[in-house]
């Protein structure tokens, strides 16, 4: 079986207005499928970009990048068929209803316009916005937001799914709410991909996680194995937080290239 | 395909949900029919004014009225904010092309503009104006405004992609004073002073108006008629 995302040597350049950016310097990645992945750094670290060069809405500057097996650059129709994408801000449209936003999805995905109606009853009631279907997204409240996004990135039943921040700016209630259905994806099947800038979620909910600073991986492994690794190395009595562990690891780096800070 | 009518009719629900963004388009250029018509109408009384063919000069006005309520390109600013606020990335991530989003957008201006255009048409009918034409003619008149109006939406719709912003946007719709003003929009172009008659020569909106205009006044103009047809044609290639 073929990794559910696979990167070798991922770069991407940006000229911006402040001259030359390197958002994402060379990223390995290989995750197996039906695994919740965490991706994880420091705001401006490369998260989002690497999100969106694997959602194909990004090019590539160099390297290679597989998803569900399809390479994104050759077959982007192929991998889009293949992921669900819930970005950060759950862009929507507020003039339409929860109902109508999902039917379109599914029926940009090729589903016949009664597949579609189908399909979005189902995904209602599984991120249980049933009662609010009807009303328009701009009422909303920014839980039921993030909820109908995670929904609508369900239509197609997609192999992997990426989830960029899915839970920044939600309330705990809401946020809770979010792992359930995260969970509940991924206990069916689906391969999660998500960033997140809470440690907490990424203890929470993934299996295995990667630290990006500067737009390297710089530390990558299960939540646990990374804190008995640091304790071990500190030799500290009790077990260090995944906080700490993040501290470190994006600190140390930034020590470690000192005389090539960079502003990202 | 299917896809561009689906989104599409997303389109014209959000135009529906929306009727406050629509007042302008229709209000505007009635406005401006009712105080040019009244401010001018007694140099141009019917019966001794060769160029208006009999009628009143309130159906020479009515192509530019026209003209203008498909001139207002509003929907592109749904694009951009919807480029801003993220939901074109989610559209971008399904397996559709690019352009279906665009081209969804532009079947919607179509059918919105037809609306439009036989509304203010049908507004105006109890000013004493005919159409010439018939009823074909009304047909053929208000698709004709209708492709104008898709055309103009194209343009803002590429400059609301380009820039992915609002200001950028709206600047562009300036665009519409030169177009619109710098035709035979008072008189014919004839009549025009002679810098007046090179800008207008040189503006296709103004083959498109005497097109509409020859519809109202001298019913089938064939040559006409072909020009302004031609006219969207071209415009819309691109």
């Amino acid at each position: 079986m073929s990794l559910a995302v696979e990167a070798v040597g991922v770069r991407k350049h940006y000229t911006g207005k402040d001259g030359d950016v390197e958002a994402v310097r060379g990223v390995d990645l290989a995750i197996p499928p039906g695994q919740v992945f965490g991706f994880l750094g420091p705001n401006g670290a490369g998260k989002s970009t690497m999100v969106r060069m694997l959602t194909t809405l990004m090019t590539l500057t160099a390297g290679t990048a597989r998803v569900a097996g399809v390479d994104v650059e050759t077959d982007p129709h192929g991998v889009r068929r293949k992921i669900g994408v819930a970005l950060q801000e759950a862009g929507l449209d507020p003039r339409q209803t929860g109902r109508e936003l999902l039917v379109l999805q599914a029926r940009l995905f090729g589903l016949s316009r009664s597949d579609a109606t189908v399909r979005a009853h189902e995904l209602l009631e599984l991120v249980e916005l049933t009662d609010a279907a009807d009303r328009r997204i701009k009422g909303y409240s920014g839980g039921m937001k993030r909820r109908l996004d995670l929904a609508s990135a369900l239509v197609n039943q997609p192999e992997v799914l990426f989830l960029d921040e899915p839970t920044t700016g939600l309330d705990p209630a809401s946020r809770v709410t979010v792992w359930d259905e995260v969970r509940r994806i991924n206990e069916r099947g689906t391969t999660v991909f998500l960033t997140t800038q809470y440690l907490e979620e990424a203890d929470q909910l993934c299996d295995r996680m990667a630290i990006i600073d500067g737009g390297l991986i710089v530390c990558d492994g299960s939540p646990a194995d990374l804190k008995a690794a640091l304790q071990a190395r500190t030799g500290s009595a009790t077990e260090p937080t995944l906080d700490e562990v993040f501290m470190d690891a994006t600190g140390r780096t930034r020590a470690r290239s000192a005389g090539d800070v960079q502003e990202v | 395909m299917k896809e561009s009518f689906v989104l599409g009719r997303r389109a014209i629900r959000e135009a529906l949900r929306t009727p406050d963004a629509l007042i302008p388009t229709i209000f505007i250029p009635l406005f401006f029919l009712v105080v040019n018509v009244g401010q001018t109408a007694r140099i141009f009384p019917s019966g001794d004014t060769p160029f208006l063919a009999g009628q009143n000069y309130a159906a020479f006005q009515l192509p530019a009225s026209l003209l203008l309520s498909a001139s207002f390109g509003s929907a592109a600013l749904y694009l951009v904010e919807e480029i801003e606020g993220g939901y074109f990335d989610k559209l971008r991530a399904t397996p559709i092309a690019r352009m279906a989003i665009i081209a969804g957008r532009l079947y919607a201006e179509l059918v919105k503009a037809v609306a439009i255009a036989a509304v203010m048409v049908l507004i105006a009918l109890p000013f004493g104006i005919r159409i010439d034409s018939g009823i074909l003619g009304f047909v053929v008149l208000v698709v004709l405004v209708a492709l104008w109006a898709v055309v103009f939406s194209g343009f803002m719709q590429l400059i609301a992609i380009k820039t992915r912003s609002a200001a950028a946007t709206q600047g562009a719709s300036l665009v519409f004073f030169p177009l619109l003003f710098l035709t035979p929009n008072f008189v014919p172009r004839n009549l025009l002073t002679r810098p007046m008659e090179i800008a207008a020569t040189l503006n296709p909106v103004s083959y498109i108006m005497e097109a509409v205009r020859s519809l109202i006044l001298d019913g089938f103009d064939w040559p006409v008629l072909g020009l302004g047809f031609l006219v969207v044609t071209v415009a819309g290639g691109p």
